[in-house]
């Protein structure tokens, strides 16, 4: 009988222990089939736990995070009353909102409404599948990491397209509409970045984009392809933040002159699986960034081996996540400098822009591989 | 009727492949026919969607994972996405139920009625359909082997056909640029 296996080391160490405990096991019952099933399901159980832990527990520490860095960038304090500077805060809003009651309002389309909120989470929980946070730590460890994350991008827009149509709101429509435009015209910027780091590292394996950076600093794909990685680098962070819809790209948003955009009439855990979905797009997306440019979970070595000696003994989920928070840090300063851009402004910066400066970025990066690579 | 029961379940080997390819199946055929019941024509186009991830898992059965993904990338994002548009931009179109007249029903019948005569026609004289093992190479779909398929200029490459359809698209593409462009000229 055919039964699937999850082919990563923890799952290659849960097969090996199986069948040893299993020995303990009355004889009749033991057999290779239970043993390679239980090891299966054991092995879901640890991967569904291991993108859950990212995904939703890292979504009140970016809340808390977030306001935070807001507050001081604006000369505030943030939340300080509730606990130790404010840390209980966040968890009294998702209490809250997971409380409140769910309702759609008059004349929505139900079905879609309630459909729409499902859909957004499931690119950045895919996306999250993808990513190695550790030598050993990846959920799904396949060939076409890169393309599938490209593919799976455009339920995002699905999710926001069906969320703010069956709203039956005005302003959610509009703020639909626009945000469909907007991540679809930049769905081709950050698909082509991609590329360009797939070309130059010549994988699509997100595993083997790590290895090839592993050295020091300078072997990063920031700093080893030289300009052209760090210009792929800005490229990627201004496409993925208008990807996420986050200010200064946030039309889709935009309090000031659609209240609220796509999720204008969501309230609840429904609005809370968007907001959510955000989130968890700025860690899938930080990730990303930390994956094809910033080295992984490589440590930081500078080429001295008696620092390199004690980087290399902090683990390389610690750096990895160190990278990605300094990422995530980025994002929000980015959110709370930047000014919002006009939507016509926006549109001709990617086509007119980003788009032939990416292409030129692919000619080089094939000139880099042919000549140096 | 238990022995033609047994002969059945040879004939069907039951492994988890094949549990899945049935689950699957059942859950295309009800979306693709909840794709055309339903009134609401913003719904068909969930359901659309639906009946295409369906196809997304068959190929993914199939070890056919980039086949797979180019199933996601252009039904689900692209072209669901522009019928998606389509219907939002088109005023009172999603709200109104959409019905059909009675001579296109007839027609449709005839026509899904056909079809099905052709594909059982086709595929039942195929010997050793359940049985049959696969032959192609370890590895044959995958994204590497398949590039270097594409663009190989041996005997088994494809890359004549590869360059003639990236011009194709070159054309269509600075055609739709130019028809674009006119527009807001003569405006």
């Amino acid at each position: 009988m055919f039964v699937p296996s999850i082919t990563n080391p923890v799952g290659d160490f849960v097969r090996e222990w199986v069948p040893k405990l299993a020995e303990y096991l009355p004889a009749s019952i033991q057999s290779d089939t239970l043993n390679s099933i239980v090891a299966f399901l054991i092995n879901a159980v640890i991967c569904v736990i291991a993108v859950c832990l990212v995904n939703i527990g890292s979504a009140p520490i970016l809340i808390y995070m977030e306001r935070k860095v807001c507050a001081h960038v604006q000369c505030r304090l943030g939340p300080m009353r509730l606990g130790w500077h404010g840390t209980i805060q966040t968890i009294a809003d998702v209490l809250k909102m997971l409380f409140k009651e769910v309702y759609a309002p008059a004349g929505v389309d139900k079905f879609v409404f309630f459909l729409a909120p499902l859909v957004v989470l499931i690119a950045p929980f895919m996306v999250a599948a993808l990513i190695p946070f550790g030598e050993n730590l990846v959920v799904a460890d396949i060939d076409m990491g890169i393309p599938l994350i490209i593919a799976i991008n455009g339920f995002g827009v699905l999710a926001i397209l069906l969320g703010g149509w069956s709203s039956n709101n005005k302003y959610s429509l509009l703020g639909a509409l626009r945000s469909g435009a907007q991540m679809i015209s930049y769905e081709i910027s950050f698909a082509l970045v991609l590329l360009f780091v797939v070309m130059v590292a010549g994988s699509t394996n997100l595993m083997a984009i790590t290895q090839t950076q592993s050295g020091t600093v300078f072997d990063w794909w920031i700093f080893k392809a030289p300009v052209l990685g760090f210009i792929a680098f800005i490229m990627f962070f201004i496409t993925s933040t208008a990807e996420m819809n986050r200010a200064p790209f946030d039309i889709a948003e935009a309090e000031q002159e659609l209240t609220g955009g796509y999720h204008t009439e969501y309230n609840g855990t429904p609005f809370a699986m968007f907001y959510l979905a955000e989130y968890i797009a700025l860690v899938t997306n930080s990730s990303l960034a930390v994956t094809c440019f910033l080295g992984g979970f490589h440590a930081p070595c500078i080429g001295i081996a008696a620092v390199d000696g004690i980087l290399t003994m902090v683990p390389g989920v610690v750096w990895f996540f160190a990278k990605v928070f300094f990422m995530i840090w980025c994002y929000m300063m980015v959110r709370w400098t930047f000014v919002r851009p006009r939507v016509d402004q926006l549109m001709s910066f990617e086509w007119k822009f980003l788009l032939p400066l990416n292409l030129l970025l692919l000619v080089a990066g094939a000139a880099y591989v042919a000549l140096v690579g | 009727m238990l022995t033609s029961l047994s002969n059945l379940a040879a004939a069907f080997p039951m492994n988890g492949i094949d549990i899945a390819f049935y689950v699957v199946a059942f859950v295309m055929v009800v979306t693709a026919i909840l794709t055309v019941a339903v009134k609401n024509i913003l719904q068909s186009a969930v359901f659309l969607i639906f009946s295409f991830v369906g196809t997304t898992i068959l190929y993914l059965l199939l070890h056919a994972e980039f086949n797979a993904l180019a199933q996601i990338m252009v039904y689900i994002g692209g072209v669901v996405i522009f019928v998606i548009f389509t219907i939002l931009l088109t005023s009172h179109l999603g709200e109104d139920a959409f019905t059909t007249k009675i001579p296109r029903f007839f027609a449709a019948f005839v026509l899904s009625i056909a079809f099905v005569v052709v594909m059982v026609k086709c595929v039942l004289p195929v010997p050793e359909l359940l049985t049959a093992t696969a032959t192609a190479p370890e590895g044959f779909a995958s994204l590497k082997a398949m590039a270097l398929r594409l663009l190989s200029y041996g005997p088994e490459g494809f890359v004549i056909p590869f360059e003639v359809i990236s011009i194709l698209l070159l054309a269509t593409l600075i055609g739709a640029i130019t028809i674009a462009r006119r527009g807001k000229e003569e405006k």
